[in-house]
């Protein structure tokens, strides 16, 4: 798809390197405020409504239930086929690994979730949305790790509510320091196990707050969105445009103004950049089908094509003027990269809900919000924090492959709900460490001649001190709930598990320390913007897409004013 | 953009399932590899095995729906981590394919002999059933089963009748109940995708 073949120019006022969560809404902010704006997506066109073929599918309709076909998974979708959301009915929404590779270190696995299409993960992602605090924001000036960040809550408490307002995000107010409220839609309720847990930590632990996750899933109608069905199958794309997606909210806004050219399968290789004037001045590009190269101009770039491709760009735009990579002259372009340490903490069976069953998918769970390390430092060996999200649900028919058993009388056992258990999943703050790190493996290409993205990644004893105590933490919380205790692990999953991938182009007050300024902008060059997840300077341990968004708008904003100002 | 509602969304629904009816297992038996492709025996033995598991009641059985093909399907394509290489067992080797992983159908064929099949029901289901206790007091050289096993629960619940008769079956919910009381016709949800994943 080439809308600039009935252009008469490709010079734009800005472009935006990818279409997912943060590059829709860069298109939306930019072109709401009249830019001309050419939006690059290295992946295919979905099409809203059109294109989600396996929405309305049953298992049966699929060729392989719905479980997909392990042998292709081992050869081309290794690392894809180990995401939750990965299945028979999603597999299209996710990359072929054999076609796009990547390298790790020796004995550092990461496993990269990815998804290259129009949209990018905003068709995949948990929808889960919570606003960072100040804990978050002042934990490295705190502690000593990394880089202090240029802002603070207040910062972006404004860009918080535009977002929350525009995406719509359904949850409950708690009136937590470390959890900021915001604009929300009404909570899906908590199950009758869930609910009961809540009193129960309450009761024991007051500072402990079990509630609804606050999820971008509409609860009430919004802008010619329709409500969630309480489907729960996401992944797959919805119809109603129920979750926020670039597809449901952020690419109609762009549309509608008039001002949006769209261009899928255009992976970009290179931002070029003129010395003379310390600007870059357009990107090229790649046609996925044909080969073709092809590039535009523009007066400033926002690059939002996710934390470690945005990095993979900025490396790979090297130039003699730039040699450590663009916008790299502090040399920490590439470093501090994290994902959250994320393990599954505690699993409990709960009895006493057995007269109970609920109905229809929710399609969010329970979070309970860091607590550790706030205003006492009660963490043992970390200095951070750690959440939990999980929820209680019942087992049914899959339980049956863990029991003895055939015939009627088993078949019979099947029928009904079974128990009910519940499971706490830690998400801890990951410290950003200089050693974790991407870089171009030069001795490796892809398919179009760039050299590979190589990830050096381990998590450390911060991290690891922190899921110990969740885990201890976790069991004695469902303990206390009336649960017992079957299973609990204290050893992050690798690198990548919580798909919160973030950092390698760090924002910060020092130039010689940090890549972007406090508006996402290039210390070394003015007119580039890069706000996905690289430019993260700390974790939290509550997912960031959110914040993403947030750091998106505002950044558009400034860009738009300057623009405006000729300062760019 | 159109904003859908539930009706146009079932009816689209509705078309799919007019469009797909095959079976997935039969759909795709004719494209396995001739290695392995499965003889009529074999395709005899998986629906009677299966059957033996899920029998019919008030509902199909597992064998009439399709699953012995399914599961003769799944297995060719390592579902459920069949392809990998199993853990160690003398009495594994003659069934050991060239990548090292176990042909779980030969090894049930022969574990079972040529005249189970023969067998009166009583006695065919009673030798299914010893070795499914075997198989879950731990017995290694009856772990091959639990896979098997775990693969006709897949294809007996993913199938319509099991999926849409046997359980419920609800792709539009509509809404989210969080408190309801279980009664004694209640039946889980085959399309409570949290509790088919973790449950």
């Amino acid at each position: 798809m080439d809308e600039t073949q009935n252009l008469n120019s490709n010079h734009f006022d800005a472009i935006v390197v990818g279409s997912g969560i943060t590059g829709g809404w860069a298109a939306k902010e930019l072109t709401e405020a009249g830019l001309k704006v050419l939006l690059l997506e290295r992946g295919r066109k979905i099409e809203h409504q059109v294109d989600y073929e396996t929405e309305v599918k049953a298992p049966w309709d699929m060729p392989f239930r719905g479980e997909g076909d392990a042998d292709l998974y081992a050869r081309e979708y290794a690392v894809q086929s180990l995401n939750r959301h990965f299945t028979e009915f999603t597999q299209g929404h996710f990359v072929n690994d054999a076609e796009n590779p990547y390298q790790t270190g020796a004995d550092k696995q990461f496993n990269w979730f990815r998804s290259y299409q129009l949209g990018g993960r905003s068709l995949t992602w948990g929808r889960q949305s919570y606003r960072w605090s100040d804990y978050d924001f002042g934990a490295n000036k705190r502690d000593g790790h990394g880089t202090d960040w240029p802002i603070r809550y207040a910062d972006l408490a404004p860009w918080y509510d535009k977002v929350e307002n525009f995406i719509g995000v359904s949850g409950a107010a708690e009136g937590l320091p470390q959890l900021p409220d915001g604009k929300f839609q009404p909570p899906f309720a908590l199950n009758v196990v869930e609910q009961a847990v809540r009193e129960r930590i309450m009761a024991q632990w007051p500072e402990r707050r079990l509630t609804i996750g606050r999820t971008a899933n509409l609860t009430a109608e919004k802008d010619g969105r329709g409500l969630c069905q309480s489907r729960s199958i996401c992944a797959r794309g919805c119809s109603y445009g129920a979750y926020f997606s670039t597809q449901s909210s952020t690419l109609p806004a762009a549309q509608a103004t008039g001002n949006l050219t769209l261009i899928t399968d255009a992976a970009v290789e290179h931002v070029d950049y003129d010395p003379a004037t310390r600007r870059v001045t357009g990107v090229r590009w790649i046609d996925s089908k044909t080969k073709a190269r092809k590039s535009a101009t523009a007066r400033m770039i926002f690059l939002n094509a996710g934390a470690f491709n945005s990095v993979h760009l900025l490396l790979n735009s090297a130039s003699e003027a730039m040699p450590q990579g663009l916008a790299g002259s502090s040399g920490v372009l590439g470093t501090h990269i994290m994902d959250h340490a994320n393990t599954l903490s505690a699993a409990a069976i709960m009895p006493g809900f057995e007269a109970w069953t609920s109905f229809g998918n929710r399609p969010t769970g329970v979070i309970i919000p860091r607590y550790r390390n706030m205003e006492a430092m009660d963490g043992t060996g970390h200095t951070r924090g750690f959440s939990f999200q999980g929820g209680a649900l019942q087992s049914t028919w899959t339980a049956g492959k863990r029991e003895a058993g055939i015939g009627a009388d088993y078949k019979a056992g099947l029928r009904k709900p079974g128990p009910w258990r519940m499971v706490l999943v830690a998400f801890a703050d990951c410290v950003p460490r200089a050693s974790n790190r991407l870089t171009l493996d030069r001795a490796k290409v892809d398919a179009n001649g760039i050299p590979q993205l190589r990830i050096d990644f381990a998590f450390g004893a911060e991290e690891t001190a922190a899921l110990a105590q969740a885990k201890a933490d976790a069991a004695e919380m469902l303990g206390k709930a009336g649960g017992h205790v079957f299973m609990g692990f204290d050893r992050p999953g690798p690198g990548g598990t919580a798909i919160h991938e973030m950092g390698g182009a760090r924002m910060g007050n020092d130039p010689a320390t940090s890549v972007l300024n406090k508006w996402s902008q290039s210390h070394d060059v003015a007119n580039l913007f890069v706000t996905d997840g690289a430019q993260m300077a700390s974790s939290a341990c509550q997912n960031p897409s959110l914040t993403y968004m947030a750091l998106t708008a505002r950044a558009a904003a400034h860009a738009v004013s300057l623009l405006k100002s000729s300062a760019l | 953009m159109s904003s859908w509602s539930r009706r146009s969304f079932l009816g689209a629904a509705a078309l799919v399932a007019v469009q797909s009816a095959m079976p997935g297992g039969a759909a795709v038996l004719g494209k396995l590899d001739p290695k392995e492709a499965p003889s009529p025996r074999r395709r005899k033995l998986m629906r009677a095995v299966a059957d033996h598991v899920i029998p019919a009641t008030d509902t199909p059985g597992a064998g009439a729906v399709g699953t012995g093909d399914f599961v003769l399907v799944a297995l060719a394509h390592g579902l459920q981590g069949t392809r990998r290489p199993p853990k160690s067992d003398p009495s594994f080797a003659p069934f050991l394919r060239t990548d090292g992983s176990l042909d779980h159908a030969a090894w049930l064929e022969a574990k079972f002999g040529p005249k189970w099949l023969a067998l009166p029901t009583s006695c065919r289901h009673d030798a299914l059933a010893a070795l499914d206790a075997a198989a879950f007091k731990g017995d290694a050289s009856a772990a091959p089963w639990r896979a098997i096993k775990g693969l006709i629960l897949t294809g007996y619940y993913t199938s319509e009748i099991g999926g849409s008769k046997e359980l419920n079956y609800e792709l539009v919910p509509g809404r989210f109940d969080p408190k309801v009381p279980v009664g004694p016709e209640t039946r889980a949800y085959s399309s409570d995708w949290t509790a088919v994943d973790f449950g």
